[in-house]
Protein backbone atom coordinates (compact mmCIF):
# COMPACT_ATOMS: atom_id res chain seq x y z
CA UNK A 1 0.00 0.00 0.00
CA UNK A 2 2.57 2.28 0.32
CA UNK A 3 3.31 2.31 -3.65
CA UNK A 4 -0.10 4.61 -3.65
CA UNK A 5 0.46 6.45 0.16
CA UNK A 6 -2.06 9.55 0.14
CA UNK A 7 -4.34 7.61 -2.45
CA UNK A 8 -7.44 6.87 -0.38
CA UNK A 9 -7.50 11.02 0.80
CA UNK A 10 -7.43 11.87 -2.70
CA UNK A 11 -9.97 9.71 -3.77
CA UNK A 12 -12.61 10.66 -0.69
CA UNK A 13 -11.79 14.00 -1.14
CA UNK A 14 -13.07 13.99 -4.81
CA UNK A 15 -15.86 12.33 -3.76
CA UNK A 16 -16.99 14.05 -1.64
CA UNK A 17 -16.61 17.23 -4.08
CA UNK A 18 -18.23 15.59 -6.98
CA UNK A 19 -20.91 14.61 -4.11
CA UNK A 20 -21.41 17.91 -3.34
CA UNK A 21 -21.44 19.02 -6.96
CA UNK A 22 -24.15 16.92 -7.66
CA UNK A 23 -26.61 18.36 -4.97
CA UNK A 24 -26.11 21.60 -6.57
CA UNK A 25 -26.28 20.02 -10.06
CA UNK A 26 -30.03 18.41 -9.28
CA UNK A 27 -31.10 21.34 -6.58
CA UNK A 28 -30.27 24.47 -8.95
CA UNK A 29 -33.51 23.86 -11.32
CA UNK A 30 -35.83 22.87 -8.66
CA UNK A 31 -35.30 26.38 -7.58
CA UNK A 32 -34.48 28.15 -11.28
CA UNK A 33 -36.30 25.27 -13.93
CA UNK A 34 -35.03 27.46 -16.64
CA UNK A 35 -31.24 26.55 -16.13
CA UNK A 36 -31.77 23.05 -17.61
CA UNK A 37 -30.29 22.73 -20.84
CA UNK A 38 -32.65 20.29 -22.62
CA UNK A 39 -33.83 18.45 -23.96
CA UNK A 40 -36.58 17.44 -20.72
CA UNK A 41 -38.65 14.35 -21.54
CA UNK A 42 -41.45 15.36 -20.36
CA UNK A 43 -44.71 13.09 -19.46
CA UNK A 44 -47.62 15.30 -19.64
CA UNK A 45 -48.72 17.95 -21.35
CA UNK A 46 -49.79 19.79 -17.88
CA UNK A 47 -45.77 19.37 -17.19
CA UNK A 48 -44.84 21.87 -20.36
CA UNK A 49 -47.11 24.24 -19.17
CA UNK A 50 -45.31 24.00 -15.30
CA UNK A 51 -42.19 24.17 -17.31
CA UNK A 52 -42.49 26.49 -20.06
CA UNK A 53 -45.36 28.81 -18.88
CA UNK A 54 -47.03 28.84 -22.14
CA UNK A 55 -49.79 26.51 -23.49
CA UNK A 56 -48.97 23.70 -26.13
CA UNK A 57 -50.64 24.08 -29.46
CA UNK A 58 -51.99 20.88 -30.80
CA UNK A 59 -53.92 20.06 -34.61
CA UNK A 60 -56.52 18.99 -33.74
CA UNK A 61 -56.42 16.52 -36.74
CA UNK A 62 -54.59 13.27 -36.23
CA UNK A 63 -55.20 10.65 -38.34
CA UNK A 64 -56.12 7.54 -36.54
CA UNK A 65 -53.37 5.83 -38.37
CA UNK A 66 -50.49 7.66 -35.67
CA UNK A 67 -52.14 6.15 -32.72
CA UNK A 68 -53.79 8.47 -29.74
CA UNK A 69 -50.66 8.82 -27.53
CA UNK A 70 -47.83 10.41 -28.68
CA UNK A 71 -44.70 8.66 -28.57
CA UNK A 72 -42.18 11.53 -27.44
CA UNK A 73 -42.62 14.79 -25.80
CA UNK A 74 -39.33 16.85 -25.03
CA UNK A 75 -38.66 20.65 -23.68
CA UNK A 76 -35.89 22.88 -24.33
CA UNK A 77 -35.40 25.90 -22.55
CA UNK A 78 -32.45 27.23 -24.95
CA UNK A 79 -31.17 28.64 -27.11
CA UNK A 80 -35.44 29.38 -26.94
CA UNK A 81 -37.98 27.70 -24.67
CA UNK A 82 -39.16 24.97 -27.67
CA UNK A 83 -41.69 22.09 -27.06
CA UNK A 84 -41.47 18.80 -29.62
CA UNK A 85 -44.22 16.60 -29.81
CA UNK A 86 -44.04 12.98 -31.90
CA UNK A 87 -46.89 10.69 -32.96
CA UNK A 88 -45.05 8.05 -34.73
CA UNK A 89 -46.34 4.40 -35.90
CA UNK A 90 -44.05 2.55 -38.41
CA UNK A 91 -43.07 4.63 -41.30
CA UNK A 92 -45.52 7.12 -40.57
CA UNK A 93 -45.26 10.38 -38.36
CA UNK A 94 -46.44 13.68 -37.34
CA UNK A 95 -43.54 16.04 -35.71
CA UNK A 96 -45.03 19.46 -34.01
CA UNK A 97 -42.27 22.05 -32.74
CA UNK A 98 -43.02 24.89 -30.71
CA UNK A 99 -40.50 27.58 -30.53
CA UNK A 100 -41.02 30.39 -28.71
CA UNK A 101 -40.16 34.21 -30.28
CA UNK A 102 -36.78 34.31 -32.05
CA UNK A 103 -36.13 34.35 -35.78
CA UNK A 104 -37.75 32.39 -38.00
CA UNK A 105 -36.70 28.51 -38.11
CA UNK A 106 -34.59 27.61 -41.33
CA UNK A 107 -36.51 26.90 -44.77
CA UNK A 108 -35.09 25.90 -47.93
CA UNK A 109 -35.46 28.74 -50.37
CA UNK A 110 -37.68 26.78 -52.53
CA UNK A 111 -40.31 26.98 -49.94
CA UNK A 112 -44.09 28.48 -51.19
CA UNK A 113 -46.98 29.97 -48.95
CA UNK A 114 -49.51 27.94 -48.18
CA UNK A 115 -52.42 29.08 -49.60
CA UNK A 116 -55.40 30.11 -47.22
CA UNK A 117 -53.54 30.15 -44.79
CA UNK A 118 -52.10 33.36 -44.20
CA UNK A 119 -48.21 33.70 -42.54
CA UNK A 120 -47.69 29.78 -43.73
CA UNK A 121 -44.52 28.56 -45.79
CA UNK A 122 -44.14 24.97 -46.95
CA UNK A 123 -41.94 22.47 -48.84
CA UNK A 124 -41.82 18.71 -49.26
CA UNK A 125 -38.48 16.66 -48.76
CA UNK A 126 -38.92 13.29 -50.51
CA UNK A 127 -41.34 11.50 -48.58
CA UNK A 128 -41.54 14.14 -45.79
CA UNK A 129 -43.50 17.38 -45.75
CA UNK A 130 -43.51 20.57 -43.81
CA UNK A 131 -44.75 23.83 -42.69
CA UNK A 132 -43.99 26.49 -40.50
CA UNK A 133 -46.53 28.77 -39.23
CA UNK A 134 -46.55 31.76 -37.14
CA UNK A 135 -48.99 32.10 -34.21
CA UNK A 136 -48.68 34.74 -31.88
CA UNK A 137 -45.14 34.70 -30.06
CA UNK A 138 -44.65 31.08 -31.20
CA UNK A 139 -43.50 29.50 -34.55
CA UNK A 140 -44.84 26.31 -34.91
CA UNK A 141 -42.90 23.68 -37.55
CA UNK A 142 -44.68 20.64 -38.58
CA UNK A 143 -43.42 17.89 -40.18
CA UNK A 144 -44.60 14.69 -41.58
CA UNK A 145 -44.84 11.57 -43.36
CA UNK A 146 -48.47 12.58 -43.84
CA UNK A 147 -49.21 13.54 -47.54
CA UNK A 148 -48.42 17.96 -48.24
CA UNK A 149 -52.85 17.76 -48.63
CA UNK A 150 -52.93 17.17 -44.87
CA UNK A 151 -50.91 20.03 -43.85
CA UNK A 152 -53.46 22.77 -44.36
CA UNK A 153 -55.51 20.63 -42.40
CA UNK A 154 -53.50 20.24 -39.64
CA UNK A 155 -52.24 24.22 -39.69
CA UNK A 156 -56.00 24.99 -39.45
CA UNK A 157 -56.99 22.83 -36.21
CA UNK A 158 -53.79 24.10 -34.21
CA UNK A 159 -55.76 24.66 -30.15
CA UNK A 160 -53.95 25.36 -27.38
CA UNK A 161 -53.92 22.69 -25.24
CA UNK B 1 -15.91 29.14 -26.33
CA UNK B 2 -17.32 25.95 -24.79
CA UNK B 3 -13.87 24.73 -24.32
CA UNK B 4 -12.14 27.47 -22.68
CA UNK B 5 -15.16 27.34 -20.48
CA UNK B 6 -14.76 23.61 -19.93
CA UNK B 7 -11.08 23.98 -19.10
CA UNK B 8 -11.75 26.72 -16.99
CA UNK B 9 -14.69 24.52 -14.83
CA UNK B 10 -12.22 20.90 -15.04
CA UNK B 11 -9.87 23.49 -13.71
CA UNK B 12 -11.08 24.76 -10.50
CA UNK B 13 -12.52 21.41 -9.85
CA UNK B 14 -9.03 19.76 -9.91
CA UNK B 15 -7.73 22.47 -8.23
CA UNK B 16 -10.28 22.53 -5.27
CA UNK B 17 -9.67 18.61 -5.24
CA UNK B 18 -5.77 18.74 -5.13
CA UNK B 19 -5.65 21.78 -2.69
CA UNK B 20 -7.97 19.97 -0.50
CA UNK B 21 -5.78 16.71 -0.76
CA UNK B 22 -2.25 18.97 -0.59
CA UNK B 23 -3.51 19.93 2.82
CA UNK B 24 -4.91 17.03 3.84
CA UNK B 25 -1.73 14.77 3.58
CA UNK B 26 0.31 17.90 4.68
CA UNK B 27 2.30 17.94 1.36
CA UNK B 28 5.99 19.75 1.38
CA UNK B 29 7.01 21.71 -1.26
CA UNK B 30 9.33 19.46 -3.65
CA UNK B 31 9.32 17.13 -6.94
CA UNK B 32 5.70 15.92 -5.53
CA UNK B 33 4.06 19.42 -5.51
CA UNK B 34 5.35 20.28 -8.81
CA UNK B 35 4.32 17.10 -10.59
CA UNK B 36 0.41 17.73 -8.93
CA UNK B 37 0.90 21.69 -10.17
CA UNK B 38 2.16 20.19 -13.81
CA UNK B 39 -0.87 18.32 -14.19
CA UNK B 40 -3.50 21.20 -12.95
CA UNK B 41 -1.79 23.54 -15.55
CA UNK B 42 -2.14 20.45 -17.98
CA UNK B 43 -4.68 17.70 -17.73
CA UNK B 44 -7.63 20.26 -18.07
CA UNK B 45 -6.73 21.03 -21.69
CA UNK B 46 -7.05 17.39 -22.22
CA UNK B 47 -10.30 16.52 -20.29
CA UNK B 48 -11.91 19.89 -22.07
CA UNK B 49 -11.25 18.13 -25.16
CA UNK B 50 -12.96 14.79 -24.77
CA UNK B 51 -15.41 15.16 -27.66
CA UNK B 52 -18.90 14.09 -27.58
CA UNK B 53 -19.76 16.46 -24.70
CA UNK B 54 -20.62 19.62 -25.94
CA UNK B 55 -24.38 19.21 -26.69
CA UNK B 56 -27.30 19.92 -24.74
CA UNK B 57 -28.64 15.98 -24.08
CA UNK B 58 -24.78 14.88 -22.74
CA UNK B 59 -25.23 17.61 -19.74
CA UNK B 60 -29.14 16.64 -18.96
CA UNK B 61 -28.69 13.09 -18.94
CA UNK B 62 -25.40 11.52 -18.98
CA UNK B 63 -23.26 14.43 -17.19
CA UNK B 64 -22.53 13.98 -13.47
CA UNK B 65 -22.37 17.97 -13.10
CA UNK B 66 -23.35 20.76 -15.71
CA UNK B 67 -21.70 23.97 -15.23
CA UNK B 68 -23.97 25.59 -18.02
CA UNK B 69 -27.38 25.32 -14.43
CA UNK B 70 -24.86 27.47 -12.46
CA UNK B 71 -24.01 29.74 -14.96
CA UNK B 72 -27.18 30.16 -16.01
CA UNK B 73 -28.90 31.77 -12.65
CA UNK B 74 -29.98 34.86 -12.61
CA UNK B 75 -29.24 37.53 -10.74
CA UNK B 76 -30.51 41.04 -11.32
CA UNK B 77 -31.61 42.86 -14.00
CA UNK B 78 -31.31 40.25 -17.22
CA UNK B 79 -27.80 39.68 -15.61
CA UNK B 80 -26.94 35.88 -14.71
CA UNK B 81 -23.99 34.29 -13.58
CA UNK B 82 -22.03 33.76 -16.81
CA UNK B 83 -22.33 37.56 -16.98
CA UNK B 84 -20.51 37.27 -13.96
CA UNK B 85 -17.91 34.85 -15.09
CA UNK B 86 -17.15 36.83 -18.56
CA UNK B 87 -16.08 40.21 -16.53
CA UNK B 88 -13.61 37.87 -14.45
CA UNK B 89 -12.74 36.26 -17.13
CA UNK B 90 -11.62 39.60 -19.21
CA UNK B 91 -10.12 41.06 -15.80
CA UNK B 92 -7.90 37.93 -15.57
CA UNK B 93 -6.80 38.27 -18.99
CA UNK B 94 -5.71 42.07 -18.29
CA UNK B 95 -3.72 41.08 -15.47
CA UNK B 96 -1.72 38.70 -17.21
CA UNK B 97 -1.33 40.57 -19.82
CA UNK B 98 0.09 43.65 -17.74
CA UNK B 99 1.71 41.26 -15.34
CA UNK B 100 3.11 38.43 -16.80
CA UNK B 101 3.40 39.31 -20.62
CA UNK B 102 4.76 42.80 -21.29
CA UNK B 103 6.99 42.05 -18.27
CA UNK B 104 8.41 39.20 -20.20
CA UNK B 105 9.20 42.16 -23.18
CA UNK B 106 11.12 44.86 -20.89
CA UNK B 107 14.25 43.34 -19.66
CA UNK B 108 16.19 45.39 -17.43
CA UNK B 109 18.28 48.07 -18.92
CA UNK B 110 22.16 46.33 -18.54
CA UNK B 111 25.06 46.83 -20.27
CA UNK B 112 28.27 44.09 -21.35
CA UNK B 113 30.94 46.54 -20.24
CA UNK B 114 31.85 47.20 -16.84
CA UNK B 115 31.68 43.56 -15.94
CA UNK B 116 34.08 42.76 -12.99
CA UNK B 117 37.25 39.88 -13.96
CA UNK B 118 36.12 37.84 -11.32
CA UNK B 119 32.33 36.92 -12.26
CA UNK B 120 33.64 35.25 -15.65
CA UNK B 121 35.03 32.23 -13.99
CA UNK B 122 32.21 31.93 -11.56
CA UNK B 123 29.55 31.70 -14.63
CA UNK B 124 31.06 30.27 -17.45
CA UNK B 125 32.54 27.66 -15.29
CA UNK B 126 28.96 26.03 -15.37
CA UNK B 127 27.74 23.43 -17.24
CA UNK B 128 26.16 24.72 -20.68
CA UNK B 129 26.95 28.02 -19.57
CA UNK B 130 30.82 28.22 -21.67
CA UNK B 131 29.34 30.83 -23.36
CA UNK B 132 27.05 32.49 -21.59
CA UNK B 133 26.92 36.12 -21.51
CA UNK B 134 27.01 38.59 -18.50
CA UNK B 135 25.48 42.30 -18.27
CA UNK B 136 25.53 44.59 -15.50
CA UNK B 137 22.13 46.05 -14.45
CA UNK B 138 22.50 49.81 -12.46
CA UNK B 139 19.90 48.85 -10.56
CA UNK B 140 21.05 49.63 -6.60
CA UNK B 141 19.17 46.43 -5.10
CA UNK B 142 20.22 42.84 -5.23
CA UNK B 143 19.18 41.38 -8.41
CA UNK B 144 20.54 38.43 -10.41
CA UNK B 145 18.30 37.22 -13.52
CA UNK B 146 18.58 35.45 -16.62
CA UNK B 147 17.47 36.00 -20.26
CA UNK B 148 17.85 34.11 -23.22
CA UNK B 149 17.67 30.58 -24.95
CA UNK B 150 19.54 27.41 -23.68
CA UNK B 151 23.01 28.06 -25.51
CA UNK B 152 22.44 31.72 -25.53
CA UNK B 153 22.04 32.62 -21.94
CA UNK B 154 22.47 35.93 -20.47
CA UNK B 155 22.93 36.91 -16.36
CA UNK B 156 21.87 39.86 -15.65
CA UNK B 157 23.74 40.90 -11.87
CA UNK B 158 22.90 44.34 -10.93
CA UNK B 159 25.50 46.54 -9.42
CA UNK B 160 23.11 46.57 -6.12
CA UNK B 161 24.54 42.89 -6.04
CA UNK B 162 28.20 43.24 -6.68
CA UNK B 163 28.33 46.31 -4.07
CA UNK B 164 26.17 44.26 -1.18
CA UNK B 165 27.37 40.42 -1.61
CA UNK B 166 30.59 38.89 -1.45
CA UNK B 167 32.30 36.55 -4.51
CA UNK B 168 31.28 33.38 -2.50
CA UNK B 169 27.24 34.67 -1.80
CA UNK B 170 27.46 35.51 -5.89
CA UNK B 171 28.76 32.13 -6.72
CA UNK B 172 26.29 31.02 -4.44
CA UNK B 173 23.26 33.65 -6.46
CA UNK B 174 24.78 32.49 -9.95
CA UNK B 175 23.99 28.52 -8.84
CA UNK B 176 20.69 29.29 -8.37
CA UNK B 177 20.25 30.84 -11.78
CA UNK B 178 22.08 28.03 -13.30
CA UNK B 179 20.00 25.52 -11.95
CA UNK B 180 16.91 27.24 -13.67
CA UNK B 181 18.91 26.45 -16.87
CA UNK B 182 19.92 22.66 -15.92
CA UNK B 183 17.69 18.98 -15.91
CA UNK B 184 14.87 20.46 -18.17
CA UNK B 185 13.61 22.86 -16.19
CA UNK B 186 13.69 26.10 -18.50
CA UNK B 187 11.90 23.99 -20.96
CA UNK B 188 9.03 22.90 -18.10
CA UNK B 189 8.53 26.44 -17.36
CA UNK B 190 8.47 27.48 -20.77
CA UNK B 191 6.06 25.09 -21.85
CA UNK B 192 4.19 25.84 -18.57
CA UNK B 193 4.03 29.33 -18.96
CA UNK B 194 2.41 28.51 -22.34
CA UNK B 195 -0.27 26.31 -21.05
CA UNK B 196 -0.46 29.18 -18.66
CA UNK B 197 -1.04 31.69 -21.40
CA UNK B 198 -3.81 29.43 -23.08
CA UNK B 199 -5.80 29.49 -19.99
CA UNK B 200 -5.07 33.27 -19.22
CA UNK B 201 -8.61 34.01 -18.49
CA UNK B 202 -9.37 31.92 -14.83
CA UNK B 203 -7.76 32.08 -11.84
CA UNK B 204 -6.85 28.41 -11.10
CA UNK B 205 -4.45 28.68 -13.75
CA UNK B 206 -2.59 32.08 -12.22
CA UNK B 207 -2.50 30.27 -8.86
CA UNK B 208 -1.24 26.84 -9.83
CA UNK B 209 1.62 28.85 -12.31
CA UNK B 210 2.30 31.22 -9.36
CA UNK B 211 2.58 28.24 -7.01
CA UNK B 212 5.25 26.38 -9.26
CA UNK B 213 7.27 29.12 -9.58
CA UNK B 214 7.70 29.19 -6.27
CA UNK B 215 8.20 25.76 -6.01
CA UNK B 216 10.91 26.15 -8.86
CA UNK B 217 12.95 28.69 -6.72
CA UNK B 218 12.93 25.87 -4.09
CA UNK B 219 14.06 23.48 -6.13
CA UNK B 220 16.99 25.87 -7.37
CA UNK B 221 17.78 27.00 -4.06
CA UNK B 222 18.31 23.22 -3.33
CA UNK B 223 20.88 22.68 -6.07
CA UNK B 224 22.56 25.86 -5.42
CA UNK B 225 22.92 25.43 -1.44
CA UNK B 226 23.79 21.76 -1.69
CA UNK B 227 26.75 20.72 -0.02
CA UNK B 228 27.10 24.39 1.61
CA UNK B 229 25.48 25.90 4.80
CA UNK B 230 21.59 27.01 3.53
CA UNK B 231 22.36 29.65 6.26
CA UNK B 232 24.51 31.63 3.46
CA UNK B 233 21.27 31.40 1.12
CA UNK B 234 18.98 31.92 4.07
CA UNK B 235 21.11 35.45 4.65
CA UNK B 236 20.99 36.36 0.96
CA UNK B 237 17.44 35.99 0.82
CA UNK B 238 16.67 38.05 3.72
CA UNK B 239 18.57 40.59 2.41
CA UNK B 240 16.84 40.42 -0.94
CA UNK B 241 13.23 40.46 1.41
CA UNK B 242 14.08 43.72 3.17
CA UNK B 243 14.79 45.53 0.20
CA UNK B 244 11.38 44.14 -1.07
CA UNK B 245 8.59 46.69 -1.37
CA UNK B 246 5.89 45.87 1.82
CA UNK B 247 3.52 46.46 -0.78
CA UNK B 248 4.70 43.50 -2.88
CA UNK B 249 3.04 40.67 -0.73
CA UNK B 250 3.66 38.46 -3.32
CA UNK B 251 7.14 38.65 -3.36
CA UNK B 252 7.71 38.92 0.06
CA UNK B 253 5.60 35.36 0.66
CA UNK B 254 7.43 33.95 -2.29
CA UNK B 255 10.90 34.70 -0.34
CA UNK B 256 9.50 33.80 3.35
CA UNK B 257 8.43 30.34 2.03
CA UNK B 258 11.63 29.83 0.59
CA UNK B 259 13.87 30.99 3.37
CA UNK B 260 11.55 28.64 5.73
CA UNK B 261 11.75 25.74 3.10
CA UNK B 262 15.63 26.45 3.21
CA UNK B 263 15.39 26.51 7.30
CA UNK B 264 13.64 23.19 8.11
CA UNK B 265 16.08 21.23 5.69
CA UNK B 266 15.12 21.85 2.36
CA UNK B 267 12.32 20.22 -0.36
CA UNK B 268 11.04 16.91 -0.15
CA UNK B 269 11.32 15.36 -3.66
CA UNK B 270 9.92 11.70 -2.37
CA UNK B 271 6.80 12.87 -0.49
CA UNK B 272 4.32 10.77 -2.39
CA UNK B 273 5.33 8.01 -4.63
CA UNK B 274 4.97 8.18 -8.45
CA UNK B 275 2.65 5.23 -8.21
CA UNK B 276 0.24 7.83 -6.32
CA UNK B 277 0.95 10.57 -8.50
CA UNK B 278 0.18 8.44 -11.61
CA UNK B 279 -3.24 7.64 -9.88
CA UNK B 280 -3.94 10.91 -9.11
CA UNK B 281 -3.59 11.86 -12.82
CA UNK B 282 -5.89 8.51 -13.74
CA UNK B 283 -8.54 9.41 -11.73
CA UNK B 284 -9.00 12.53 -12.44
CA UNK B 285 -8.62 11.83 -16.63
CA UNK B 286 -11.45 9.28 -15.38
CA UNK B 287 -13.94 11.71 -13.51
CA UNK B 288 -13.29 15.20 -14.72
CA UNK B 289 -15.21 14.64 -18.27
CA UNK B 290 -18.48 13.75 -16.71
CA UNK B 291 -18.42 17.52 -15.72
CA UNK B 292 -19.77 19.81 -18.49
Amino acid sequence: MDRLKGLFALVLITAGIFGALRIVHVSIPLVFPQTRQGPIEVASLDDVRRLAGFSPLLPAYRPAILGDRPTSMTFSFHPRPTFVIVWRAGDQYLSVTQQQGGPMPPHPPLAQPLATVPDATWWTDGVRSQVIVARGEFWIRIDTSLPPRDLTRLVDTLTAY
Amino acid sequence: MTYLWQVAVHSAVMGAIFYAWVHRVDLPSGRTKRHLLMLLLVLPLVTAAVPGRSDGAFGERLAWFDSVRVADVPLVSGVHLYHVAWLLGGLMTILTIWQEVLPSFRHPHATTADVPEWLWPLVRGRAGWAQCTVAVSPLPSIMLATAGWPGRATLIVSRGALAALSAPDVSLAIAHEHAHWVEGRWWKSHLLFLARLLQCYHPTALWAFREYCIEEEIACDAVAAAGRDPATLVRILLQVYKETDPRDVAARGALRKRVDVLMSGGPQDAALPPATIIAAAGLMLLVLPWIV
